[in-house]
């Protein structure tokens, strides 16, 4: 390493002479969308712009170029791939594809609609997932087309499989009241990969498609404003590309596949509140929502822009799920053994923010975790209601309430699974803390922009602005508050994304 | 918009050597400011979607963290996606120059695979510093009484 023939390196002093060369990449003030009659010359041009290179971004340009488009895509980070490239990779698939049928799972489209319109939020986009689960099976069989690598292994972790399975559970399918909703199924596909990195396998498979397809790919341009002619029609984009302004002319249309914005706090707090106390906003740094300020900017209506995903990682071990989570009454509130992302909905949009998981010796969290810190402990459950201040006598009648019903493998409220129930018994009993802002919870958000089958995307009035169109977490689509599946938002991304391109390519040249 | 080089930063580019050696040897630059592993925990909260600490749980998005102070940088096997810049690095990982590199990392090191906007504020900066000294060494052997 020392050896004088080694090439010169990255020395230290190299490393932090970084920070005086390079500008710090301060965010672009939000600004109107900007009329084009401003605009006196276009430095750029393509019949398609991308804006944004995860999955929705990398699948909308893929599919404009293979209808004949010619497609930019710029990314306003070094790298490409966005937040998906950092997430897990999973794609929510059903229907009977060709895994579950390698593996001799039972699916319906039925089903799967039935799940994802019953078990998550309230009057949700019937029309969209009624389209994705019908043609869920093929829109697997295009992302192995596109070279995305699964492999037959079924895993039985509730959680990612870590050891390159492509299949499982990923979602509330199970628990209740999700089970009676609809046959339940594995649909979680997740690339082969280990240790979590099955979205840096989805995305080198995207973006080597784009990339061989013969898209233009531009990183570290940032896109500040849409360009508006006078009819309303979005004509191009106003960019910063190393501090300086640039216009790109789009002839056909625009994809905004610009991400959500977790991590651009004064929108958190402004629009969704119940996750701004979350720590760990799991994204890439380009979620800063510009996409979306860009979209509304230009008269956009933006939807549901308050629900997003607050992951409560309880399990594994599911040893745990024997304990119980209850509120700041010593009330249990929901089914211990779902989703983490529903537990993780229930806290953050229905209590406070506040909870607490509460264990025996038989169920206590691993002695190294960092996840939620243990904050009381004690011989009697008496103990631990005392410590936390609880009101008096809740928790005790809780816990016997629950345990008499436990010990018949029942659970009267929440119809916790018998796997996981028995009667808490046995010191020490320790209480641990979930609330959000102490805990090691990632949120994500899932509001955006109002857009059609298509990706189209809607004004306020309800009208379809021309040329302009939106895809994953930059518009309003499948996932919602509560999250119930793992692979929804990466899903929904890659599905609805190739239909914005293949749209946008599409789109008469204006 | 410039960010102003803060102090402890200006005195470890006085202290740089023009050559690799002895940026090697540890100890050379002075220490970040005394922070809180406590508070640490959730500083570094967000790391862990791509780092893992626990030897065992092996190289995520990000490469492990195990014993990371005292390693050179951008070399641990099995991680194949280090950046140009990282895979040619000649310097080792200190408590101080992890401070430093974490106020602005994609500034520090165009071209990393890390798209983290890093840490600015100087005391949570230095929370998350002494929670990785502390976390980064616990093995099994430590998961005594709590």
């Amino acid at each position: 390493m020392t050896d004088q023939t080694t090439p010169p390196g990255l020395r230290r002093r190299d490393l932090l002479a970084g920070f005086g060369a390079v500008a710090s990449a301060g965010l672009a003030a939000g600004a109107a969308a900007l009329p084009a009659a401003a605009v006196t010359s276009w430095d750029m041009s393509a019949d398609v712009l991308v804006a944004g290179s995860g999955a929705a971004g990398a699948s909308a340009a893929i599919e404009a170029r293979r209808a004949g488009a010619d497609v930019l895509l710029i990314e306003s980070l070094p790298r490409f791939g966005g937040s998906s490239a950092i997430s897990a990779g999973v794609v929510y698939a059903g229907g009977g594809t060709a895994l579950q049928r390698a593996l001799g799972v039972e699916d319906t489209v039925e089903a799967m609609f039935s799940f994802i319109s019953g078990a998550g939020t309230r009057h949700p986009p019937l029309e969209k997932i009624r389209l994705y689960c019908e043609q869920s099976s093929a829109h697997f069989d295009w992302l192995v087309a596109q070279g995305v690598p699964y492999r037959e292994q079924l895993a039985t972790t509730m959680t990612v499989p870590m050891a390159g399975e492509s299949l499982y559970f990923s979602g509330c399918e199970l628990a209740w009241p999700a089970r009676e909703l609809a046959q339940p199924a594995p649909r979680g596909h997740v690339p082969v990969a280990t240790g979590m990195t099955g979205g840096r396998v989805l995305m080198a498979a995207l973006l080597a498609q784009v990339a061989a397809l013969g898209v233009t790919m531009q990183a570290q341009v940032a896109g500040e404003r849409l360009v508006v002619g006078d009819d309303g029609r979005v004509l191009g984009m106003q960019v910063s590309v190393a501090g300086e302004r640039k216009t790109i002319r789009a002839r056909r249309g625009i994809v905004l596949a610009s991400g959500g914005f977790i991590h651009n706090r004064e929108m958190v707090r402004n629009y969704a509140p119940e996750l701004y106390d979350c720590p760990v906003p799991w994204a890439g740094a380009g979620d800063q929502g510009m996409g979306i300020n860009m979209g509304i900017a230009a008269g956009a209506a933006a939807l549901r822009m308050h629900q997003g995903f607050a992951i409560v990682p309880l399990y594994p071990p599911e040893a745990v799920l024997s304990g119980i989570v209850v509120n700041a009454f010593g009330q249990r509130f929901v089914a211990e053994d779902t989703y983490y992302g529903v537990l993780g909905d229930a806290i953050a949009y229905h209590q406070q923010g506040r909870a607490w998981l509460i264990t025996d010796r038989g169920s206590e969290l691993p002695a190294l975790q960092d996840d939620f810190l243990r904050v009381a402990q004690g011989n009697t459950v008496s103990d631990l209601a005392r410590q936390l201040g609880f009101p008096k006598g809740a928790l005790q009648d809780n816990v016997a309430y629950y345990n008499r019903h436990a010990a018949n493998s029942e659970d009267p409220l929440f119809h916790k699974r018998p796997a996981f129930l028995r009667p808490l018994q046995g010191p020490p009993y320790s209480a641990w803390d979930l609330s959000l802002a102490k805990s090691f919870v990632p949120a994500h958000t899932f509001g955006g922009l109002h857009t059609g089958l298509d990706g189209e995307v809607f004004s306020s009035f309800g009208e379809v602005i021309p040329g302009l169109y939106a895809a994953g977490r930059t518009s309003a689509g499948l996932p919602g508050a509560p999250y119930i599946a793992s692979g929804l938002s990466v899903g929904d991304a890659t599905f609805f994304g190739r239909r914005a391109g293949r749209a946008a390519a599409g789109g008469a040249a204006a | 918009m410039r960010r102003l080089l803060p102090a402890v930063l200006a005195t470890l580019l006085l202290s740089a050597t023009p050559h690799g050696h002895a940026q090697l040897e540890a100890g050379a630059t002075p220490a970040p400011p005394q922070g809180d592993p406590g508070r640490g925990r959730l500083v570094f909260a967000p790391c862990r979607t791509c780092h893992f600490t626990q030897a065992e749980a092996g190289h995520g998005n990000g490469p492990n963290l195990h014993r990371i102070f005292g390693k050179v940088a951008g070399k641990q096997p099995g991680f194949d996606y280090y950046s140009e810049p990282l895979q040619a690095a000649q310097f080792v990982w200190t408590p101080a120059l992890l401070y430093a590199w974490l106020e602005n990392p994609m500034a520090a090191t165009p071209g990393t695979s890390m798209m983290s906007a890093g840490v600015p504020d100087p005391a949570q900066r230095a929370d998350l510093i002494a929670y990785l000294q502390q976390v980064s060494v616990r093995t099994a052997a430590d998961s005594a009484s709590p």
